[in-house]
């Protein structure tokens, strides 16, 4: 495979990337950083079913 | 929400010959972002499509964003007839690639894999180099910030925080 190589693109978009997060993150076991994962669309789902809730009262 | 456990727990069990990349393979790394879908490259020997069968069989398996009623039949000869498989289960989505853009099959990656416990199963992952590599080749804007984010986790590895 060939090497990686540097894109300006994908070097912008480091700026706007929160270190402490992926430092955090590293932190975890593997299994841990797929639960927190899975924790995060939990919440996800559940703001969304409220939002949807939310939304079906107003009408 | 995707049962990524029970996914990899089926596979595993069932002794299935695959390499988990994409979001999974990148949270494993320790990327923040989150993923909907387990995508894996599996090894397509005859027997490995028999355990991927096997595996997926109870899951209900179907492609996913197709309309209800497609004559779609679970078994080897489809595995075998086709290449890469979308698919909806009632754990969740599971994306099963027989080949990937600049990384091959399976058994092109198999170097580039590493084992990796997860849920009390050793599971392989796609090295971070690897994911980087890949993800590059196929250039999709989308992932430019997952990019982004998998060269700084790569920089703090090598580096230190």
């Amino acid at each position: 495979m060939e090497p990686p190589r540097t894109d300006p693109v994908v070097e912008a978009y480091k700026a706007g990337i929160d270190r402490t997060l992926l430092i955090e993150s590293l932190r975890r076991t593997p299994t841990e950083r797929i639960l927190a994962m899975m924790s995060m669309q939990r919440l996800v789902e559940e703001m969304r079913r409220g939002l949807r809730a939310a939304s079906g009262r107003s009408k | 929400m995707t049962d990524f456990p029970g996914l990899l727990g089926r596979l595993c069990e069932s002794q299935v010959e695959f390499i988990v990349i994409g979001g999974v393979a990148a949270a494993v790394h320790g990327a923040a972002r989150t993923t909907l879908d387990l995508d894996v490259v599996y090894r397509r020997a005859a027997l490995n499509l028999r355990a991927l069968v096997g595996a997926l069989a109870p899951l209900s398996p179907y492609p996913r964003g197709a309309p209800p009623g497609l004559p779609f039949v679970w078994d080897e000869r489809t595995l075998g007839n086709g290449l890469n498989f979308t698919l909806t289960t009632t754990l969740g989505d599971i994306d099963l690639l027989g080949e990937i853009t600049a990384g091959g099959r399976y058994e092109d990656l198999s170097d580039h894999a590493a084992e990796v416990e997860l849920f009390g199963h050793r599971c392989r992952i796609l090295d971070l180099e690897d994911l980087i590599r890949v993800k590059r080749a196929v250039g999709r804007p989308k992932d430019f910030e997952a990019l982004a984010e998998l060269d700084l986790l790569l920089e703090i590895k090598k580096r230190g925080p």
